[in-house]
């Protein structure tokens, strides 16, 4: 790296303004946007969705679509202005000096080619006077310093023998493959395990601390943020709201937009009382035989596996992949009850049975002290119906082609006569009551925000009158602004109808503000389970004190 | 992928405009729809009235003055029917057929695709297993099969052209369904234990049915030559209510001896009716698809 004077920034952003010409005229897409980027610095670019931040990443890579016209405003890049360059020149900048890492690690592979082969490629494509050898050492290099282990083994494999993290390390180790100056990350860690993610956040920041370069975090997530960026610019609705040095946004944020993005963090508390040791056994472990009065609901013995044979004759793979090794856990009345783990690890797969949706080959599941088999179909055992679920994505929650009052019509008609909760279902106190109004009855879901689609989900579920509720991610595919919100009403709700619920969460975070107790699954197994203090506090389970470890520190106090 | 780039990428895609060809054939395709309908008051004769049908008058060249008071402009068949009348007539028949069968088989095809991929399993199984029996075959040959089973008549005919036809909808239906049913608003419907024919009807088929719903257009077109091709050999509608299909048959004997606008003139119109119908019902299923239609 050569070194330059630090006066003038390595990328520098003025006055940009963007608009998007469609059908129904030009929306303004950015405006007056301006930025420096130095050396060796790692910028964070935060908003949420529509804030523009992708677009502004994608104006700095050069990759727009036709349809994007640029209204005000230059770029500069190490000095010279990227509008009085050719073609040839800005092309030659794009994937050699500035390169980009994006979110999706499985759509940024081609899942056809060995993964070395992918980095040589690139390595290939961007220095041509380079032999096929000189290449393949290169591309060594480049996947032992993203930390690949055994990179000599692991170069003839292919991206589906490797993890989602690992994949992630490969597109980074592609990304620096022409020894860049500036890396744009678009949500490089969004897709990825808690765990996976500080590993991916560690590893940016060693490079850009080894090479120099300098990186570009576009992202939706405080926590992020505050673990490794420098400098962090704020952005919404297209406008740059604030920008300032890390440490100074989060300790002292100057705008209001910015303190309600900070305030929308959940925060994890480690409770410093230490409790009774005995505690866990005292509120848990009596269950079992004593007060199973106060049970509502207890899942036994859970199994379910997926077949992974291809074909009837094959052997290799007739191994079967458990996504649930005899579970059990146990709901009690009018509490809500977390459960936490990584992508894979059953979560999911256990609320679907508890729904009745899925079958699971053994198991048993007892509600109020009636049994349910799981291992028949939810209508024939009777439990389909007794329990509700809210699901993560409201966008495909709700039939597109009914107006909300005729899917909460058709909810109260149906199912509210087989409901077993008292509380009459009245549509428009319900509305009322989940802050809903009362002139949606009338739209179709696309012409609702991801916020008032959960509500919606959350009304026909509560008119549903249900006495246990699965909620499945409810708010992680919401703006944190508005997952706060529908954490605070469902929180709400549970205790004014007296609801029993499971919420099934990736968050510590969230899942510490709402749950009295946590299983923690891991691989289709409880791996801790506890009352929510003494998991937090307490736990020697080293997997969940790897959970914890992996929340920023930042909005752990 | 960005809705800019999918717009960008689509625009490419599409194909050119069919211009005055499109512009002719539509205008084509609604006198043809005209005359169909007006066809009792506008023809000159009723060619399924033997009282006005004169045997003597059999194979008159066109330009002939007829015995009822008109000329016969196009000439006159074999049994001295007006051959502009047994065309404005055989239009009717052809058109109601093929409209009806392919509306009928998309309202098959559709529910059995759709229950396929809700219920999967052995009903899967099932249904698609007979799709694929079903389009294994050509779909002359199933209808041939079903004719000669069936029997002739027009109602026949309908059947026998659903039978042959029902199956496309089907694995279309059922591809777009299988999707449909993993999105959540259907696992809610059944959290409310919703009847199950409600789930299918009101929540999956009206979010399964547009890719398949753009194929009717181009089955109409499919229908018409179908059902020709069946009276063609004889083993369609009624002989003495003849399809434009049978009427080009009807004259076929007559073409080695000279009198060719017997099967000339009705296949003519034949051409002029599938090619029409083509033409717009691509323009149709192109304006239909959602994929055309960017966010």
């Amino acid at each position: 790296m050569i070194e330059e004077p630090l006066k003038t920034p390595l990328l520098r952003v003025k006055n940009l303004g963007l608009r998007h010409l469609s059908a129904s005229g030009p929306v303004t897409i950015l405006a007056d946007v301006s930025f420096d980027l130095g050396r060796g610095e790692i910028l964070g670019i935060i908003g949420e969705s529509g804030a523009g931040k992708s677009t502004l990443g994608n104006v700095v890579l050069g990759l727009l679509a036709p349809e994007f016209q640029r209204t005000s405003g230059t770029i500069e890049f190490d000095g010279m202005s990227t509008e009085a360059m050719t073609a040839s020149a800005r092309e030659a900048i794009r994937g050699r000096r500035i390169s980009a890492i994006f979110q999706d690690h499985t759509a940024s592979l081609d899942p056809l080619m060995s993964v070395g082969m992918q980095v040589e490629e690139t390595v290939l494509a961007i220095d041509g006077s380079l032999s096929r050898r000189q290449a393949r050492h290169r591309a060594l290099d480049l996947l032992t310093r993203v930390g690949i282990p055994d990179p000599q083994r692991r170069y003839r494999q292919y991206p589906h023998q490797f993890s989602g993290g690992q994949r992630q390390r490969v597109v980074i180790a592609i990304a620096l493959a022409g020894s860049p100056d500036v890396v744009i990350a678009d949500e490089p860690t969004s897709a990825l395990d808690a765990t996976v993610q500080k590993q991916i956040l560690g590893l940016l920041r060693t490079l850009v601390d080894e090479t120099g370069v300098s990186i570009i975090l576009v992202t939706h997530d405080m926590g992020v943020v505050s673990e490794i960026t420098d400098r962090v610019l704020v952005m919404r609705k297209g406008q740059v709201v604030e920008q300032e040095r890390t440490a100074a946004i989060l300790d002292n944020p100057c705008h209001d937009y910015t303190r309600k993005l900070l305030a929308a963090v959940p925060r994890l508390r480690i409770p410093a009382t230490a409790a009774n040791p005995d505690d866990r056994q005292s509120r848990t472990g009596a269950t079992e035989e004593g007060d199973r009065e106060t049970m509502l609901l207890i899942a036994k013995g859970v199994s379910k596996h997926f077949s992974q044979r291809v074909f009837p004759w094959s052997r290799a793979g007739s191994k079967a992949k458990f996504a649930l090794r005899d579970v059990t856990i146990h709901l009690r009345r009018g509490t809500i009850t977390g459960i936490v783990g990584e992508s894979g690890s059953g979560k999911t797969t256990l609320g679907r049975i508890i729904a009745g949706l899925d079958s699971a080959p053994s198991g048993r599941i007892t509600i109020g002290g009636r049994q349910f088999d799981v291992a028949k179909s939810g209508r024939r055992s009777g439990l389909l119906g007794r329990v509700q679920m809210i699901f993560q994505d409201p966008a495909v929650s709700l039939n597109p082609r009914m107006t909300i009052g005729e899917t909460l019509r058709e909810t109260i008609r149906f199912a509210a006569a087989t409901g077993r909760n008292d509380a009459p279902a009245d549509l428009a106190s319900m509305m009322d009551r989940l802050g809903l109004p009362r002139s949606l009855l009338t739209r179709h879901p696309h012409q609702l925000s991801g916020g008032q689609k959960q509500r919606v989900c959350i009304a026909r579920t509560l008119l549903a009158r249900p006495q246990i509720i699965v909620a499945d991610e409810p708010t992680s595919a919401l703006d944190v602004s508005v997952q706060a919100e529908i954490v605070d009403l469902l929180k709400d709700t549970v205790a004014e109808r007296d609801l029993t619920m499971i919420f099934i969460s990736h968050d510590l975070a969230v899942v510490q503000q709402l749950c009295s107790s946590l299983y923690i699954f891991k691989d289709g197994r409880v791996e801790d389970f506890g009352p929510s203090d003494f998991i937090f506090s307490q736990s020697r389970n080293p997997y969940t004190r790897s959970l914890i470890d992996a929340r920023p520190r930042r909005f752990t106090c | 992928m960005k809705p800019a780039m999918k717009a960008d990428i689509l625009k490419g895609l599409k194909k050119p405009p069919l211009g005055p060809v499109l512009t002719a054939s539509k205008i084509l395709l609604a006198s043809y729809i005209l005359l169909a309908i007006a066809a009792p008051a506008i023809a000159p004769q009723n060619p399924y009235d033997p009282l006005q049908i004169y045997g003597w008058e059999a194979s008159s060249p066109p330009g002939t003055m007829g015995g009822g008071g008109f000329r016969y402009l196009l000439g006159t068949d074999g049994l001295g029917r007006d051959i502009v009348s047994t065309i404005l007539y055989g239009l009717r028949i052809s058109l109601m057929v093929s409209v009806t069968s392919a509306a009928i088989a998309a309202l098959i095809g559709l529910t059995a695709g759709v229950s396929a991929a809700y219920f999967g399993k052995w009903v899967d199984a099932a249904i698609m297993r007979l799709v694929d029996l079903q389009l294994s075959l050509p779909t002359i040959l199933i209808a041939l099969i079903a004719i000669v089973t069936l029997g002739p008549g027009i109602d026949r005919i309908i059947l026998a052209l659903i039978i042959a036809q029902w199956a496309t909808y089907a694995r279309i239906a059922r591809s777009v369904a299988l999707s449909e049913t993993n999105k959540s608003y259907i696992d809610a419907a059944r959290l409310m234990r919703l009847p199950t024919a409600r789930i299918i009807f009101r929540h999956l088929l009206p979010n399964s049915i547009a890719p398949a719903v753009t194929l009717i257009p181009i089955e109409v077109g499919h229908a018409v030559a179908l059902e020709a091709t069946l009276s063609f050999l004889g083993l369609g509608v009624p002989i003495d209510k003849p399809s434009l299909g049978s009427a080009v048959a009807n004259g076929f004997q007559y073409l080695l001896t000279g009198q060719y606008w017997i099967s000339l003139f009705p296949g003519l119109a034949l051409f002029g009716l599938i090619a029409s119908i083509n033409l717009v019902g691509e323009d149709v299923r192109r304006s239909l698809d959602p994929r055309n239609h960017p966010a």
